[in-house]
């Protein structure tokens, strides 16, 4: 008995212990594509194992508060940086702000449309069926959108119709089955899909910067400041500007 | 007139396998009384007039009208044959008062002219806003009997219907059966495995033994 | 503190609305499926059994996704609504009330197929003997006499509608006034940073709301008790 006691012991510390080789990156849900890549290159170059986990950057956040392990945060606004800053769940000296988006309207790749982000434009004429996006209370491209949408006068003609969904690749996912009409996401979740087409751009000024700030939690593993910096590297500058987004960091 | 000539084959009945043959004529006014030991098949051949099993072979008639024919393949559906079926158990519907029972298998026009004699026989006018689950025995089987007539059934069939109450009850209501047999004159067949009800009840009386319905002669 | 706030009734008025309208929705295909179940052998007997179960097992996600292809704007039977009928069921109420309705169907179809079984096929014999045709004795006989089990049912149902989450939102979307329901509410809510206060206040307005269905349908239960003694 005493043996199997001991035996398992041993097992579980050296799972234990293969758990701290891996960094866990909590990435706004936009981050998709381009983070699996990064981490797979860092992984073929480091042979440190990143494992991202991807969501709404509100619920990430929460589920960093509640307890949830992780080693680096990536939000998609500062709010939700903020949010854990207010917390003390981050390391303050780390913040940095990495990159930065444009806000796009989309439609099914069948039904192409061209709407001018003006207050001039008659929205609910040109585009009369559902709209889609992040849910404007909680997750940042919503809260984005609404800036905008507010910003051109839009927003109460629109609201009716406006769609939550909890991040922004699941608002990408209703317009490609053509369950939405129109999706407001990012330029970079555009370019991902061959399944939706641009129809119109807002205007820079019509909301918040879009900023994706990212920092070390304060239980990071030692490795992963190595990774941290190797987000802000040339190869990764390369990869991300491919993607659509644009790098807010010098090399 | 109800003609009967049937043959009922039932190799996996519960009690013992079923071999039975029936053939006989009921005319109206008549009261045919058969007896037998349990298992003998007299629920069966009663459900069989009735519609509720189908019988293997032969023919049933009443009148002008063919309820059953195995060469032809007709098969007429219970609710379709005429006929007043008074269950050994009485069978009254729980929800329903007892007025709302009686009236169940009658057309509401008729009632107003039929319900009223009917009750009268039956003695139970006191009953009729009452739930079945409030009766005695006794008052149960005579609601059941009032139901069945009430049916404008053109063959009335009794199973066993005295068989639950005790001797005292039985000597209440079997009047009140002589009576409705007497006044309404449908042909009536009564089953029982008491020989003396049976005796007074029927003008001829069989016997259904080992498959066979036999005339009793006494 | 103690009113309700116009947007908070509204919400609760579409979980009710949505909530009734499914177990109305649901009534007769329950019923007729019970009495399938109850009364009726056949081939595949225990393959409809099943399907109609699938609900209780699979996860509610899955079972939005499911509707999502098939009544999905693109979906095998929605294409058609929509191009025949300009019918969206997405992003609608009426969504909501299918996705209540699916997840509902197993319960109520069970409630009563018990019922159905306790009544004794016995006095549905004697009704035909009276003359009444199969649908006559279900109607007036086999019915009445389960309909403790159609309430229980209707319950039930209206309960898991109540508290529906995972097949709404994804088939039925999260759309306020539309189909954001308490459960979509909260959960909106206690996604947002300073959405924790308001969260709990529709927590307890869900409570409140489903002690008051409960003690509904008790009222309900000893009326049709009373009325049937």
């Amino acid at each position: 008995m005493k043996k199997w006691l001991c035996l398992g012991l041993c097992l579980i510390s050296v799972l234990a212990q293969a758990e701290d080789k891996k960094i866990k990156v909590f990435a706004a849900a936009s981050l998709t594509d381009v983070m699996n890549v990064l981490v797979k290159q860092y992984g073929q170059q480091t042979g440190v194992q990143v494992v991202p986990v991807f969501g709404g950057s509100g619920t990430l956040a929460k589920q960093l508060e509640q307890g949830a392990p992780g080693d680096l945060f990536i939000s998609a606004d500062e709010k939700w940086m903020q949010y854990l800053k207010d917390k003390q769940l981050v390391q303050v000296t780390t913040i940095k702000p990495w990159l930065g988006n444009r806000l796009v309207m989309i439609t099914p790749q069948n039904k192409p449309l061209t709407i001018k982000a003006e207050a001039s434009t008659d929205i609910s004429q040109q585009a009369p069926g559902y709209w889609c996006t992040g849910d404007t209370l909680s997750v940042p491209v919503g809260i984005y959108a609404k800036q905008s949408l507010t910003n051109l006068g839009w927003w109460d003609k629109l609201k009716n119709k406006l769609v939550s969904t909890q991040d922004v690749r699941a608002t990408l996912s209703l317009v490609e089955r053509d369950e939405c009409d129109v999706g407001i996401v990012y330029a970079s979740d555009a370019q991902s899909s061959s399944k939706v087409r641009v129809a119109g751009e807002f205007a820079e000024s019509s909301h918040v910067p879009i900023v994706y700030p990212m920092a070390l939690l304060p239980q990071a593993a030692s490795e992963t400041a190595a990774f941290y910096r190797y987000l802000q590297s040339a190869e990764a500058r390369k990869l991300l500007l491919s993607y659509g987004f644009k790098p807010l960091f010098n090399d | 007139m109800l003609t009967v000539d049937i043959q009922i084959h039932q190799p996996y009945a519960l009690t013992s396998p079923l071999d039975l043959h029936a053939r006989f004529e009921l005319p109206a006014g008549r009261c045919l009384g058969i007896m037998g030991a349990s298992g003998s098949g007299k629920t069966t051949l009663l459900h069989s007039i009735a519609g509720l099993l189908m019988p293997s072979a032969g023919v049933i008639r009443s009148g002008d009208s063919l309820w059953f024919d195995h060469k032809q393949a007709v098969q007429l559906p219970p609710w379709q044959r005429p006929v007043g079926l008074v269950f050994q158990d009485g069978r009254l519907f729980p929800h329903m008062s007892v007025e709302q029972n009686l009236r169940y298998g009658m057309p509401a026009v008729l009632a107003r002219i039929v319900l009223p004699e009917v009750v009268d026989i039956l003695a139970i006018q006191p009953l009729l806003k009452r739930k079945p689950s409030e009766l005695s025995g006794g008052e149960k089987q005579r609601v059941a009997i009032g139901r069945a007539l009430l049916r404008q059934p053109s063959v009335l069939l009794m199973d066993e219907p005295l068989s639950g109450l005790d001797d005292q009850l039985k000597q209440q209501v079997l009047p009140y059966i002589k009576q409705v047999i007497a006044t309404f004159g449908l042909p009536t067949l009564y089953v029982s495995h008491v020989g003396d009800e049976v005796a007074e009840v029927a003008d001829e009386v069989f016997m259904l033994a080992q498959g066979q319905l036999r005339q009793v002669v006494d | 503190m103690w009113n309700l706030s116009p947007a908070e009734l509204a919400i609760v008025l579409l979980s009710l609305k949505v909530a009734a309208c499914c177990v109305l929705v649901l009534l007769l295909p329950a019923i007729g499926m019970a009495w399938l179940l109850a009364r009726k052998q056949f081939w595949g007997h225990a393959l409809v059994d099943a399907l109609v179960h699938l609900p209780m097992v699979l996860p509610p996600v899955v079972l939005g996704y499911m509707l999502l292809v098939l009544l999905g704007r693109r979906g095998w039977i929605g294409r058609w609504l929509y191009e025949q009928f300009h019918i969206q069921l997405t992003f609608h109420w009426w969504g909501a009330v299918i996705a209540s309705a699916v997840m509902a169907f197993p319960l109520m179809v069970r409630a009563i197929r018990q019922a159905l079984m306790q009544v004794n096929p016995l006095l549905e014999q004697a009704a035909q003997t009276l003359g009444a045709s199969p649908a006559k004795t279900f109607l007036t006989i086999t019915l009445p006499l389960a309909y403790h089990g159609v309430l229980t049912g209707g319950i039930l149902a209206f309960s898991r509608s109540l508290g529906e989450f995972g097949a709404t939102i994804t088939f039925a979307g999260n759309l306020e006034g539309e189909t954001r329901t308490l459960p979509l509410a909260i959960y909106s809510l206690t996604q947002s940073p300073e959405g924790d206060a308001a969260a709990l206040r529709l927590v307890i307005l869900s409570v409140l709301v489903s002690v008051a269905a409960l003690l509904v349908s008790q009222w309900l239960e000893r009326r049709l008790l009373r009325s049937q003694r």
